[in-house]
């Protein structure tokens, strides 16, 4: 079976991502990882057009990673991983991950209630990592010790080598077209214009809901160990990318029913 | 479709621009004192007193709502206007910063169970066998407020007694009934300058808080405070005028001799104990279970309970006892009269027997229902089938009787 993959999901994952990038570069402008709540509220109530920014940076951001995931379902569809080699796939398959990871100290770097928990829940599975744990968590959190600074340097430097391998290298600096631009930077504006970007005052509430992609796991951690939970669970879908060559149906049977599964549990999460 | 695109642009940057132009800004993050964010401030004056100071706690810790915010609609979502109500206040006073344990003995309290009364009136009317236990499930105010269950003596503590109890939202019936309820407010409310917007939280509860409800059977807040609610009518005129004063709703009292620790200055929550009327943590069912000041507390008892707790403000004060009321005043104890109340042949009496000469007593206390008619059920806040209404034969300000329970001589009182 033949697939071809879309243009405008491609070009909208390009616009949308140049997008986040420079709407995130703005908002960073005003933003003090040294006070990330009071920055953020600042940039939230007291900014001009703050709240728009802000609401703008994050659908952009999550428009990205949606269409990230269907851009990836259409390469395995149109097997995109015959025609490059491993390290290659490798490394496109590697923008998923970093992606997430970007959107994820997003979270972090705002400070609220959900970013503080989401950061200390990572910080705590990364140094379940044997021999990398701890450098990763150096490198990325540490949100115990420091803050949020290492989370929000992750996140630009993130989002910037994402741009670096899909914009320079995967997209070979084609210039994106004003137009898509403007239909997607136009979604964006529209639903920011609507839906509110959550922000959540520390509470003494003892049931915090992490970011909606991290709820599935959130879910496992309270059943399985961390170290199975939080690290071997998603490193399936990761795994399975990489080496989707090597058994394309059964590792397509793997990626469907842990994609079952992690829709399962993070409506079970949500519901809580 | 170009076109189309363009004009969605266009409008969608209207939108955006318009709001902004709309939108009221602050103009800066507004912090408490702790450096918690309390963007509440930047819109709302209201100075609480300074116990609960608005720089110090700001608002959202008590009433909700989203701190984060100054859109009036982002920032009200789940605010609520009584912290106090039991319904919230683990979330609001009792959390865990504030005044924790409170709401779990509070809701345990007979102030917010009204067992007691409830068990006394279905008891009475041979609703449950005399064998049956006092405590029963599903028999306190706030479980009727859920169950919906009622009976003939239930339709009477709902229609009559149900304003009576902590449970009851702040405000939620006209005239002094709104004035009744609201969890901790109930008690800890006093009204606050005009000026600063807020009432004002106190911890010296005034005698008018607790009379609120306390004024009914035994009548206690009123006497206490020299008030005998009499037959009415205001008689004798006095220059053409009612001779009486009137209470909030409507019923007519004389004045008469007060209490001595009333005119000493003292107010009920100086003597009862927060044991006492917040709870201990036990689900007692009467009254004389929950009460633990005796008058021998302070009067020979070197300020120890009947539990055996030591009065909180019994105090040491040179060499001697003394009681210090929330307004700080000082009030040596008295020991008892070494003859009168120490001898042999008053063993057997209560303090009251004595120092009670004249009581306020209601006699043929009867009540009717008309099935025709329908009354505002305040458990449940709506109307029910049922109108009940109190008759008695008259008041008397005299002698009580005295009567004997266990081994000891106490006063009889028709309430």
């Amino acid at each position: 079976m033949s697939y071809r993959l879309r243009p405008w999901v491609s070009w909208g994952l390009a616009a949308s991502f140049l997008l986040a990038v420079v709407s995130g570069l703005l908002a960073s402008y005003p933003f003090h990882e040294a006070f990330p709540l009071i920055s953020t509220v600042g940039i939230e109530t007291v900014l001009p057009f703050g709240s728009f920014l802000r609401a703008f940076h994050f659908y952009t951001g999550q428009l990205t990673f949606l269409l990230l995931v269907w851009h990836l379902v259409e390469a395995l569809l149109n097997h995109a991983e015959r025609r490059r080699p491993l390290w290659r796939w490798s490394l496109l398959v590697s923008t998923f991950p970093l992606v997430t990871l970007a959107l994820f100290t997003g979270y972090i770097v705002r400070g609220d209630q959900t970013g503080l928990a989401a950061g200390q829940i990572a910080e705590h599975l990364a140094l379940r990592l044997p021999l990398i744990g701890l450098v990763l968590n150096r490198l990325l959190f540490a949100v115990a010790e420091e803050g949020v600074h290492r989370a929000f340097m992750a996140h630009i430097y993130l989002s910037v080598g994402v741009l670096v391998i899909s914009g320079l290298w995967h997209f070979r600096l084609r210039a994106v077209r004003l137009e898509d631009l403007a239909v997607w930077a136009t979604l964006a504006a529209a639903v920011s214009l609507v839906l509110p970007v959550s922000l959540e005052a520390p509470s003494f509430e003892t049931l915090i809901k992490g970011p909606w992609f991290f709820l599935g796991i959130q879910e496992l951690l309270r059943h399985l160990p961390p170290w199975l939970a939080g690290l071997v669970f998603p490193s399936i879908p990761v795994l399975s990318l990489v080496f989707f060559r090597l058994a394309p149906r059964g590792l397509a049977l793997v990626l469907v029913l842990w994609t079952g599964t992690y829709v399962i549990l993070t409506a079970l999460g949500a519901l809580r | 479709m170009k076109r189309y695109l363009l004009f969605l642009g266009i409008l969608v940057l209207a939108l955006v621009i318009g709001r902004e132009a709309l939108r009221h800004r602050a103009p800066k993050v507004y912090t408490t004192t702790s450096g918690r964010i309390e963007m509440c401030l930047a819109c709302h004056e209201e100075k609480p007193e300074k116990a609960h100071a608005r720089e110090v706690v700001g608002c959202s810790p008590c009433h909700l709502g989203d701190p984060l915010r100054i859109d009036r609609q982002l920032a009200h979502r789940g605010i609520i206007k009584n912290p106090a109500d039991l319904r919230v206040v683990e979330k609001t006073c009792g959390q865990p910063a504030c005044h924790p344990g409170y709401p779990e003995r509070v809701k345990k309290s007979l102030m917010a169970t009204n067992r007691g009364i409830i068990d006394t009136l279905r008891r009475y009317w041979g609703e449950v066998p005399a064998h049956a236990p006092a405590k029963r499930p599903g028999e306190t105010v706030r479980e009727l407020m859920l169950s919906g269950e009622t009976s003939l003596a239930l339709d009477y503590f709902r229609k009559l007694c149900g304003t009576c109890h902590l449970w009851l939202e702040k405000g939620k019936y006209p005239g002094f009934l709104g004035e009744k309820g609201g969890g901790c407010v109930a008690c800890h409310l006093v009204p606050g300058e005009k000026a600063k917007k807020h009432p004002v939280l106190t911890r010296r509860i005034p005698v008018e808080n607790c009379t609120r409800c306390h004024n009914r059977s035994g009548r206690i807040g009123l006497t206490y405070q020299g008030l005998y609610e009499d037959e009415g009518y205001g008689a004798p005129l006095v220059e053409g005028e009612f001779g009486a004063e009137t209470l909030e709703d409507g019923r007519f009292v004389d004045l008469i001799p007060p209490d001595l620790h009333y005119k000493a200055g003292l107010t009920c929550a100086d003597c009862h104990l927060p044991e006492e009327t917040m709870g201990d943590g036990k689900e007692y069912v009467h009254f004389e279970e929950s009460v633990e000041v005796t008058c021998e507390t302070c009067h020979g008892g070197q300020g120890l309970t009947r539990k055996g707790r030591r009065h909180p403000k019994v105090v040491e004060k040179e060499g001697r006892l003394v009681l210090k009321d929330n307004a700080g005043k000082e009030h040596p104890l008295k020991a008892p009269d070494p003859v009168k109340c120490r001898h042999e042949v008053h063993r057997r009496l209560s303090c009251q027997a004595c120092h009670a000469p004249r009581v306020p007593q209601c006699f043929g206390c009867h009540v009717r229902r008309d099935p025709r008619e329908t009354q505002l059920d305040k458990l449940a806040g709506r109307e029910t089938a049922g109108a009940w209404e109190e008759f008695r034969s008259y008041m008397r300000y005299e002698t009580p009787t005295l009567g004997v329970k266990g081994d000891e001589v106490l006063i009889i009182v028709p309430g």
